[in-house]
């Protein structure tokens, strides 16, 4: 893993900035969500690919492509989690003023 | 923690994007990467031995595939490429070379060029036996068809190196290693050759042995050469030290009484056991013909020319029946020389006369029995003998004033009538010769210098 983000270190920026981007928006969007039994099969979707990188059950290229998409999604995640915290946090800040 | 779990739920449409990045970056990265660790694994292996090492990167995932030379060995390169930082996987296709049993190695030499083969324990030690054999054969060819395998003798590298060094030694043949048992074949490129290769296989490492030591020396050459027109006798070939060379030297000058003698002999080792005792009687022989050919190969003595007459070509035959060691082979190509036309008394004479001066017929010291050096000389007074059969000849026998001049008297006689029996036994008349002895009475030099005596000591030939 430390090896994966050493040599694709621009791309997980990308997706970290991507994610915090993307959770700044959503603390604010008005649009629909995606439904609580469509996020569980999504959770179990991204959780069989986490089963299936770390048996190693895809071999050569296939395999290398499926971990260096669940990093890049893990760390995408992550930026959305800080993203949303962080408009919130500032959200929360500035409203009794308001 | 609701939040989150609330905004959560809008943050798919990010997943666009993401898709889109992830898809450049494994189109961009995906051979960067397996070239990185191929590069890696590779740099990993430096300093593992291993042959045909091959490294496949499809992903994260190594096919690594070699030959290694030990099961440890081979493990530790695996666990070595594993370790890689990056490898997710190790297709382990790795394997030990075959063991040979038993392990055998060879080193051939043919007319063209040298071939090492059979097993050799590492790369290593098979550079190093390629890179001794050249430096021993200078510009030979030298062929690899050597093969890794497991299994070697201890000390093999030595061993294999002392042979290589013995194979530029040879003209052609074969060394062989079979575990620790070594055996030579072939011939040796130069006379004692093969006398070296056997002081230099007492060096071999502690374990090894010679099971077989078949290399022959090349021909142990003697030649000679007697030519009637340029009358000289030339010896070629080798003799096997200084010594030897000073006696066949001083033999061949009191044997040829005419001739010049022409000596392009070397020293060598290698001889066979006997060869002056042969050789010196072969010269012997080859003094008594008119012209002739002496090669001494090995223990095989071939001779080839003419006798001067009959009776000669009788007691050389006999000669050869009995001069010659045990072990030894005479082949003998001898015919008679047709005899020379008849002269007169007078021309007769001035033949003996000349053949005299020439050469004296010898004696054992104080006695009258003839020395055989004096064979040759007796053939060609005989012939010329023969060739005036109506004359009668005297035999005079002189010694020089030294010691009882009874003494003397009694052995001028008795080494005339030496003389005289000699012809008479090789088929002149008796008739013909008288056999006289004059003592110190008619000296021709002075008897106070030794060289004055040695001429005083002579047989004459006078034509009546």
């Amino acid at each position: 893993m430390a090896y994966l983000a050493t040599f694709h270190w621009g791309w997980l920026l990308a997706s970290v900035l991507l994610g915090m981007a993307m959770g700044w928006i959503a603390v604010v969007h008005r649009g629909q969500g995606v439904s609580k039994q469509t996020m569980r099969w999504l959770a179990a979707l991204a959780a069989a690919l986490v089963a299936a990188a770390l048996t190693h059950v895809i071999p050569g290229r296939p395999g290398y492509w499926l971990d260096l998409g669940l990093v890049m999604l893990a760390v995408y995640l992550v930026g959305c989690a800080v993203g949303s915290w962080l408009r919130d946090w500032v959200l929360t800040r500035n409203a009794p003023s308001a | 923690m609701h939040g989150l779990f609330r905004w959560s739920s809008k943050w798919w449409p990010g997943i666009i994007p993401l898709v889109v990045f992830w898809g450049i970056a494994a189109w961009n990265s995906t051979a960067p990467l397996e070239a990185d660790l191929a590069a890696r694994s590779t740099s990993a292996l430096k300093d593992t031995v291993l042959d045909k090492t091959r490294i496949e990167v499809s992903g994260r995932d190594v096919s690594f595939a070699a030959d290694a030379f030990s099961e440890d060995g081979r493990r530790s390169a695996v666990a070595a490429v594993q370790a890689v930082p990056g490898v997710r996987l190790v297709n382990d296709e790795t394997r030990l070379i075959p063991e040979a049993k038993p392990f055998v190695w060879s080193a051939e030499r043919d007319v063209a060029r040298v071939t090492l083969g059979g097993s050799a324990p590492l790369p290593a030690s098979k550079g190093k036996l390629l890179e001794a054999a050249r430096a021993a054969l200078g510009g030979v060819e030298v062929a690899d068809r050597m093969q890794m395998s497991r299994g070697a003798p201890p000390r093999f590298d030595n061993a294999a190196l002392l042979l290589v060094d013995q194979i530029a030694k040879l003209k052609e043949g074969k060394i062989t290693i079979s575990d620790t048992e070594v055996s030579l074949s072939g011939m040796a490129r130069d006379l004692g050759g093969r006398e070296a290769i056997a002081a230099a296989l007492k060096n071999l490492p502690e374990g090894f042995s010679v099971a077989a030591n078949d290399l022959k020396a090349p021909p142990y050459v003697f030649q000679a050469y007697k030519d009637p027109v340029a009358v000289t006798l030339t010896l070629t070939g080798y003799v096997p030290d200084n010594n030897v060379h000073a006696a066949i030297a001083a033999a061949a000058g009191r044997k040829f009484f005419s001739e010049k003698v022409v000596d392009n002999l070397k020293a060598s080792i290698g001889a066979p056991s006997g060869f002056v005792s042969a050789v010196v009687p072969a010269l012997g022989v080859l003094s008594r013909l008119s012209t002739g050919t002496l090669v001494v190969n090995d223990r095989e003595i071939k001779l080839s020319g003419d006798a001067l007459y009959d009776a000669a070509l009788t007691q050389i035959r006999a000669s050869l029946a009995k001069d010659f060691p045990e072990g030894w082979q005479v082949k003998a190509d001898l015919s008679v020389k047709p005899a020379a036309a008849p002269v007169d008394p007078t021309v007769c004479q001035q033949l003996l006369s000349e053949l005299l001066a020439r050469g004296k017929i010898r004696f054992e010291s104080g006695r009258a029995g003839i020395d055989q050096d004096s064979a040759g000389l007796l053939d060609r007074l005989i012939e010329t003998a023969m060739r005036c059969p109506t004359a009668d000849i005297e035999i005079a026998g002189h010694t020089d004033a030294d010691g009882e001049e009874a003494f003397n008297q009694a052995l001028s006689e008795k080494r005339a009538q030496s003389v005289t029996d000699y012809l008479v036994k090789a088929g002149l008349p008796a008739n013909r010769f008288t056999a006289t002895g004059y003592g110190s009475s008619q000296p021709v030099a002075s008897n106070d210098t030794d060289e004055g005596k040695a001429q005083n000591r002579r047989i004459d030939f006078l034509v009546k």
